[in-house]
C-alpha cells in the first residue's frame, strides 16, 4: 500500500450559510511527521479536522485516508481529540476507556490506564468532577492510546494549565512513529513549535504557508510564532 | 450491534433504577390505600411510563445530535444505519422491558387484591387466577392487555422514528440553513401526514377485512381474535419504522454534521 | 552564534528564532568538549534524546545526521551512535569553539573601542577575579 500520503486532502471547500469555512484546501500528510495546524479561531482548522473525521460533510473535494474516500470505516484510521470536553458526564474515566477499548479494536487499554495512573487522574473519578487541566490530559491521553494512523489533536493545550501543558505535549512526543502521523491545530505557536515538523498556516479557510519548521526558521530567521504574528496581524 | 445497544442502556442506568425504585415505592404507599390504591397504581403506570418512555427515547437521540457528547459515538467506526438502528432496537426493548415489568406489577397487585377479597389462591395458578378475576370482573384479560400494549408500542415507535428523522434532517440537510428547527418540525407534520395517507389507503384496501372481525366481535372479541385485528396496523406501524430508520441511516452517513 | 548557556539541572531551553537542530548540534558538541560526553560514548537513541529535549524527533535524526558528517560522531549499523575516539578531532571542535567565542568577544570588545592591549589586560583581571573566587 502506498503509504506515502496517509491522508491526501484534495480541493476541499466546506461552506456553510453564512461562511465559507474551508476554501479549496489541499493538503498530503506524510507518515513520521508531526504537522502543526496553525491560525486563529475561524481560520478552519476544527472545520478541517471534524471532516476528516467523518463528523462533517464536505461541501465538495475529496478526502483520502490510505487511498480510501472517506466512509465510516475510514473512522479506525483517525483518532481525533476534540477541543471541547465531550466526554459522558456521567461515566468515571475508568468507564471512558472502557468504552474505547470496546468501540475501536486499536486501543491500548493497558498502556492508557498507565498513562492515567502516571499523570495522576483516578479511575472512579466521574469526569464531572475532573478540573479542565485533568480533562484535557486525559482526552490527550484516550486520543493518543489509540494504535492508528492519524492523530489530529483540536487544541491540546487549551483551557490547561501550564505544568498540564508540558505533560500533554511530553505525551505527545512519545507518540512519535515513523508510520503515523500527528496533526496539531494551535494558537499557541511558541509552545509547540519545538515538537513541530511541517507547519501549516491556515487563514481564512485557505493555506497560507506550508513548509518545514527549522527551514522557514532558517530562510526568514524568524521563529515560527513571528511568522504567525507577521502573516496573521490583521486576523 | 449489541455493543451500541448495551451502551445506551449503560447510559440510562441511572434512569432506569431511580424510575423502578420509585414505582415500588408509590406501588406500596398506594396499597396502603387498599384495593383502591392499588388499582389506581395500575391505571395510573401505563401513561406514566409512556410519557418517561417518550422523553427518554428522544433525548436518546438529541443529546448525540446536538450536545458534545455526541461526538463520542459518532466518532467510533460504526455506520449511521447501525447508529440509528441501534437506538430503534433498544427503543423496542425498552418499551417490551417497561411492558413486563408492568405485567409484573399486574400480577402483584391483582394478588393483593384478590387476596383483600377474601378468595384463596393457588399461587402455582397466578396468571390464570388473575386473568379469570379480570374477565369476570373488567370484561377483559391479561391477553387483551398485552395486545393493546403492543399495538401502543408499535404505535409509539413509528411516531419516534418520524421524530428521529425529523431530528436528523435537522442536523443534516437543513444543518446550514437558518430557520432549520422551524423547517425539520415542518417536515415531521409531512411526513406525519403523508404516512396517515398511505396508510388509510391500505386500511381501506383491506377493509373486508375488517368487516368480517367485526360481525364475529359483537359477542365479545378473543385475544387471538383482537390480535388478528390489529396485525395490519402493527404491520404498517413496524413497516413505516422500519423504512424511516433506513432513510434515517442515509442521512447520517452522507449528510450529518455535527 | 551564541554558545548556550544552561545552568545546571535546568531543562534546555531553545531560541524558536533559531533552527534547533543548530542549537543542539552546538549543545553536544559542548558537551563533548567540556567532557560530559566522553569519546567513543554512546548517545542516547534519537527517540529518547528528543523525548528529553522535548523536540522533535526528526529535528534530532538530523543533528545526528550533520554531527556525523563533520565527523563528530559516527553510527554504527544497528548498535548506536558514538561519540568519535579521535582526540584530533575533539582537539579540532574545541579549537573551533574556542575560536568562534574569541572572534565574537573580539569584534564585540572593537565595537565598544577596547584596543588589543587593553582586551588582553582586562581578560587576565577578569579571569582572576573568578579564579579567586571559586
Amino acid at each position: 500500500m502506498n503509504k506515502l500520503n496517509l491522508l491526501q486532502i484534495n480541493d476541499l471547500t466546506k461552506k456553510y450559510y453564512n461562511k465559507t469555512a474551508l476554501s479549496n484546501v489541499s493538503l498530503n500528510f506524510e507518515p513520521g511527521k508531526i504537522y502543526g495546524l496553525l491560525g486563529p479561531n475561524g481560520s478552519g482548522k476544527t472545520t478541517l479536522m471534524k471532516v476528516v473525521a467523518g463528523l462533517h460533510k464536505q461541501t465538495s473535494g475529496s478526502v483520502l485516508i490510505n487511498d480510501e474516500e472517506l466512509s465510516y470505516k475510514t473512522k479506525a484510521y483517525v483518532s481525533y481529540m476534540p477541543t471541547e470536553n465531550f466526554m459522558y458526564d456521567s461515566f468515571r474515566v475508568i468507564d471512558i476507556a472502557k468504552f474505547y477499548n470496546s468501540m475501536y479494536e486499536d486501543f491500548r487499554l493497558d498502556y492508557a490506564l498507565n498513562l492515567i495512573n502516571e499523570i495522576k487522574i483516578d479511575l472512579n473519578h466521574k469526569i464531572s468532577n475532573l478540573s479542565s487541566g485533568q480533562i484535557g490530559k486525559l482526552k490527550a491521553v484516550i486520543a493518543l492510546s489509540r494504535d492508528t494512523d492519524i492523530y489530529m489533536l483540536d487544541e491540546p493545550l487549551n483551557g490547561v494549565d501550564v505544568l498540564s501543558r508540558d505533560t500533554i505535549m511530553d505525551i505527545i512526543t512519545k507518540s512519535y512513529n515513523e508510520n503515523k502521523v500527528i496533526i496539531i491545530s494551535t494558537h499557541l505557536v511558541s509552545e509547540i513549535e519545538k515538537i513541530l515538523d511541517t507547519v501549516i498556516f491556515l487563514k481564512d479557510g485557505m493555506v497560507e504557508i506550508f513548509g518545514n519548521a527549522e527551514e522557514l526558521r532558517q530562510s526568514r530567521q524568524l521563529s515560527v510564532e513571528g511568522l504567525y504574528k507577521e502573516v496573521f496581524r490583521n486576523a | 450491534m449489541l455493543k451500541l445497544i448495551k451502551l445506551e442502556f449503560i447510559r440510562k442506568s441511572k434512569l432506569i433504577a431511580m424510575t423502578l425504585i420509585t414505582a415500588v415505592a408509590i406501588n406500596m404507599f398506594l396499597i396502603t390505600r387498599g384495593v383502591t390504591g392499588s388499582s389506581m397504581f395500575l391505571v395510573l403506570f401505563p401513561p406514566a411510563l409512556f410519557i418517561l418512555y417518550l422523553v427518554d427515547i428522544i433525548k436518546m437521540y438529541s443529546e448525540d445530535l446536538n450536545k458534545k457528547t455526541g461526538y463520542m459515538l459518532f466518532m467510533t467506526p460504526n455506520s449511521g444505519y447501525k447508529i440509528i438502528s441501534s437506538k430503534l432496537l433498544t427503543a423496542v426493548l425498552e418499551g417490551f422491558a417497561i411492558i413486563l415489568i408492568y405485567f409484573i406489577f399486574i400480577l402483584i397487585n391483582g394478588i393483593y387484591i384478590i387476596i383483600s377479597t377474601g378468595a384463596e389462591i393457588d399461587y402455582s395458578q397466578v396468571i390464570r387466577v388473575v386473568d379469570r378475576f379480570m374477565s369476570g370482573n373488567l370484561g377483559f384479560s391479561l391477553g387483551h392487555v398485552f395486545v393493546i400494549l403492543l399495538t401502543a408500542l408499535a404505535f409509539l415507535i413509528a411516531f419516534i422514528t418520524t421524530v428521529y428523522t425529523a431530528m436528523t434532517i435537522r442536523k443534516s440537510i437543513f444543518s446550514e440553513i437558518k430557520f432549520g428547527g422551524l423547517l425539520s418540525f415542518i417536515i415531521f407534520l409531512l411526513i406525519n401526514w403523508a404516512l396517515s395517507y398511505v396508510s388509510d389507503k391500505f386500511f381501506d384496501l383491506i377493509s373486508p377485512y375488517y368487516d368480517s372481525i367485526g360481525t364475529r366481535a359483537a359477542g365479545g372479541i378473543s385475544t387471538g381474535e383482537l390480535a388478528m385485528g390489529l396485525l395490519p396496523l402493527i404491520a404498517v406501524l413496524i413497516i413505516q419504522a422500519i423504512a424511516l430508520t433506513g432513510f434515517s441511516g442515509y442521512l447520517l452517513e452522507k449528510k450529518i454534521n455535527l | 552564534m551564541m554558545l548556550i548557556r544552561m545552568k545546571e539541572g535546568d531543562k534546555l531551553e531553545f531560541n524558536n528564532n533559531i533552527p534547533i537542530y543548530l542549537q543542539v548540534m552546538e549543545k553536544v558538541k559542548q558537551d563533548i568538549v567540556s567532557g560530559k560526553l566522553k569519546p567513543g560514548e554512546k548517545m542516547q537513541s534519537s527517540r529518547e534524546y528528543s523525548n528529553e529535549l522535548g523536540i522533535n524527533f526528526n529535528t534530532v535524526a538530523r543533528v545526528y545526521k550533520e554531527l556525523e558528517n563533520e565527523k563528530i560522531v559516527f553510527t554504527k549499523r544497528g548498535l548506536g551512535t558514538f561519540i568519535t575516539e579521535s582526540a584530533e578531532q575533539i582537539d579540532s571542535l574545541r579549537y573551533d569553539m574556542a575560536k568562534k567565542q574569541i572572534v565574537t568577544f573580539i569584534e564585540g570588545m572593537k565595537q565598544i573601542g577596547y584596543t588589543k592591549e587593553e582586551m588582553i589586560r582586562f581578560i587576565e583581571t577578569e579571569n582572576n577575579y573568578i579564579e579567586g573566587n571559586e
